[in-house]
């Protein structure tokens, strides 16, 4: 377990940073460079080492040979006992001889001889003859008197020594034939072996070391602009326009700063023009309502002094005070939602959210609506759950909402019956607003929530709204984090639900109500 | 006897019709068309209410307002043709008892008027109405604390009045709405709110930690403590 956690730390590091995996990559590949100069630099000196001493070797084993035989050749001994203190005493000439004394002697005589041994080999001290490959002995005594090497491994205090058996045929008058042994323990040169590898080993690991590091600092020091970058980046998107990058020097980084800053300059001053713009633009609709309030005033009072002195006016100016009267409420009416929108545009709405019965909204603003339903002979159905549908909203909001829902379905509506349905859920709550008049089609569907849109520009307007209506309910659902959805059909009649959720934050992925509505022909008195 | 309206704005239209709604309404009207000078206009015509515009050339209305409240307690009611809570909650603080949006209705504003200018609610009663350490001398339109007397406008007496013959009675902010501002169907709590705020900064020890006129969280106000 704890082991897997490592791993998975170790690959989440390695796919979240470059410098991580750069130095990784480094490390392994010069590892994997070392370990093949490293093997090849220990075959090429080993093999440098043992040659060098292979030949030194043979020369003075030549020597040797050519000594002993000489000795043998030109002495006039003529007994047996004088024969055997000769030889006694080459051996150990022959051992202390040479470049090095790690070697060992030995005359060895002959098997197979008609003549039987008369002597004694001299043999050195701490040579144990069996360290001679009985194959080299067969081949020595075939040689005819040519010199002849084996590698054998040397056992010297229990340890294994490498070694070179050389050996030659040797002629002893009265004795017959012998074979000469020269075995010389090699292990200073393996210790000198031992130790280069053992010092390119280490070497090797410190280099490495060193390289990892190396690589870590460089990849740093490439890499920390670059992070720079993306963390600037990563500010800029987030909203920060005024970050920049440092720029110094004139290399590939400098240029990379010097243009991600160039980026960001004109990124920010676009955005600034941008929103200075759409600032302006606000501004300009929300002063010129404030602007045009005063004058409305005016007009208002007047309009209202003359309506009420109506009676008294010829019939034509009579009727021109009472448009005007209409018309003035209906510029009130713009004007009000003109600023409403503006306030939604600046973002200077926030929503006085309460606990309330939806079903005392749903019924404050029918109440509020019908003497306009009545007046167009559209009757209105409720359906409603029993006892409170508690949620969280702006009561005052979802109530205009609402009116103006049905004010739009009054309008189209035809006449024919309204259905207004309250359902709920666990985490949200939803109105449906139905009617059975003119519908839309798809495309008016989707522009049905745009400013001063209008169905059918040719159709008489007859309830005189302001063309911001649906683009304020919209705004208003969103500030309840709801849904404000429509279906509609031509000729067969539109559907508007709005869903809100019971409290503030609450998730929901369904609404209570279908879309579109099922057909139900419960009726239910209003 | 007709009451006498300051009606100070600078817009001549607007002012001037303000003038022929009133008047046709039987008040006497006087006019003032700046922020600058409204006051000594004030002083020089005595009037029983002034209807404020907020935004005036050389002085603001806040700033009238807030000058009119240093000598006086007569009425003022804002005209404002902003709805933003700023406006209007300034305005409110600086002294004024009232608002109106344009554009109003000449209805609403002669109601509102009206409002301002009846005698106080529960004025009617005699004698005096103590709470907490407060004495309320209705008839003398006095509070006082043991001898020192306390400045409160009217409508702040009223306010207090209407909470102090009731003691301990929760007054929701529609009620008191209804029984100082004369409003039915109203729910602006700003109103309110910004007055019991006014209210407690003048006769409360540590207006931050009223013992007089309390909060009922969720409910309203009371006079006396829970």
């Amino acid at each position: 377990m704890r082991f897997r956690g490592v791993a998975s730390w170790a690959i989440s590091l390695f796919r979240r940073y470059l410098q991580v995996r750069a130095v990784f990559s480094t490390v392994v590949i010069t590892g994997i460079a070392l370990t093949i100069v490293g093997g090849f630099l220990s075959y090429s000196i080993g093999g440098g080492l043992f040659s060098t001493r292979q030949a030194q070797v043979l020369a003075e084993s030549e020597r040797a040979v050519v000594e002993v035989q000489n000795t043998f050749a030109a002495s006039s001994v003529s007994n047996e006992v004088a024969l055997q203190t000769l030889m006694n005493t080459i051996v150990p000439s022959i051992e202390s001889t040479g470049t090095t004394n790690s070697r060992r002697v030995a005359l060895i005589r002959s098997p197979g001889q008609a003549t039987g041994q008369v002597l004694q080999s001299p043999i050195s001290a701490d040579l144990d003859t069996k360290v001679i490959p009985a194959n080299l002995r067969v081949k020595v005594r075939a040689s005819a008197g040519k010199l002849l090497y084996q590698s054998i491994s040397l056992p010297v205090a229990g340890n294994e020594h490498p070694g070179i058996v050389v050996g030659a045929p040797i002629q002893i008058p009265l004795a017959g034939n012998y074979e000469f042994y020269l075995v010389f323990d090699l292990n200073s040169e393996q210790q000198t072996l031992d130790f280069v590898q053992r010092t390119l080993f280490f070497g090797g690991l410190i280099l490495l070391f060193m390289i990892g590091a190396i690589s870590f600092f460089v990849t740093d020091w490439l890499v920390r602009p670059v992070r720079l970058a993306a963390e600037v980046s990563e500010q800029l998107s987030e909203g920060a326009l005024d970050r920049r990058l440092p720029e110094r020097g004139e290399d590939i980084i400098a240029i990379l700063a010097r243009s991600f800053n160039k980026m960001a300059q004109s990124l920010q001053s676009q955005i600034t023009q941008l929103a200075s713009l759409s600032k302006m633009q606000q501004r300009f609709v929300s002063d010129v309502s404030h602007e045009l309030r005063t004058p409305l005033t005016t007009i208002k009072l007047a309009g209202d002094m003359i309506f009420a002195g109506r009676d008294t006016l010829s019939p034509p100016v009579k009727r021109s005070a009472e448009l005007m009267h209409d018309q003035i409420e209906r510029f009130e009416a713009l004007l009000n939602d003109l600023l409403e929108i503006s306030r939604y545009d600046a973002g200077a709405v926030i929503a006085d959210l309460e606990m309330q019965d939806l079903n005392g909204v749903v019924g404050m603003a029918i109440a509020g609506i019908e003497p306009l339903a009545m007046s167009k002979g559209s009757e209105i159905l409720i359906e409603i759950p029993q006892g409170p549908v508690d949620a969280e909203m702006d009561s005052r909001r979802i109530e205009r909402l609402l009116r103006n829902l049905l004010a739009n379905a009054i309008e189209h509506g035809e006449g024919k019956p309204i259905r207004v349905a309250v359902g709920v859920s666990e985490s949200a709550v939803a109105v449906t607003v139905t009617d059975e008049g003119v519908g839309m089609t798809r495309a008016e569907v989707d522009r049905v929530f745009d400013r001063f849109w209008r169905a059918d520009p040719a159709r008489k307007r007859t309830t005189g709204g302001t063309g911001l209506g649906l683009a304020i309910s919209l705004e208003d659902t969103h500030l309840h984090d709801g849904w404000l959805q429509v279906w509609a059909k031509p000729n067969e009649g539109a559907s508007f639900r709005l869903t809100l959720p019971r409290r503030k934050g609450m998730i929901f992925t369904q609404s209570p109500l279908p879309l579109p509505p099922k057909k139900s022909k419960k009726r239910s008195d209003a | 006897m007709s009451h006498k309206i300051l009606v100070v704005d600078d817009d001549n239209a607007l002012r001037e019709m303000v003038g022929i709604v009133l008047e046709s309404e039987g008040f006497e009207v006087a006019f003032h068309d700046a922020g600058s000078g409204a006051l000594d206009k004030f002083n020089a015509e005595v009037p029983d209410l002034v209807l404020l515009d907020v935004m005036l050339p050389g002085k603001t209305g806040i700033e009238v307002c807030r000058e009119i409240r240093a000598v006086s307690g007569t009425p003022i009611i804002m005209l404002t043709a902003k709805t933003e809570s700023d406006d209007v909650v300034l305005g409110l603080e600086a002294g004024a008892d009232d608002y109106v949006v344009k554009p109003f209705d000449p209805g609403v504003l002669t109601a509102r008027i009206r409002a301002r200018l009846r005698p106080l609610a529960g004025s009617s009663a005699e004698g005096t109405v103590k709470i907490g350490p407060l004495t309320l001398d209705i008839e003398g339109h006095e509070v006082r604390r043991g001898s020192e007397k306390i400045s409160l406008t009217p409508l702040e007496f009223s306010l207090l009045l209407a909470l102090a013959q009731k003691p301990n009675l929760v007054f929701s902010r529609a009620m008191l709405l209804e029984k100082v501002w004369g409003y039915r169907h109203n729910d602006d709590t700003r109103l309110v709110n910004v007055h019991v705020q006014r209210l407690r900064s003048k006769i409360e020890d540590d207006p931050d930690n009223p013992k007089i006129v309390t909060t009922v969280r969720g409910v309203g106000y009371k006079a006396g403590q829970g």
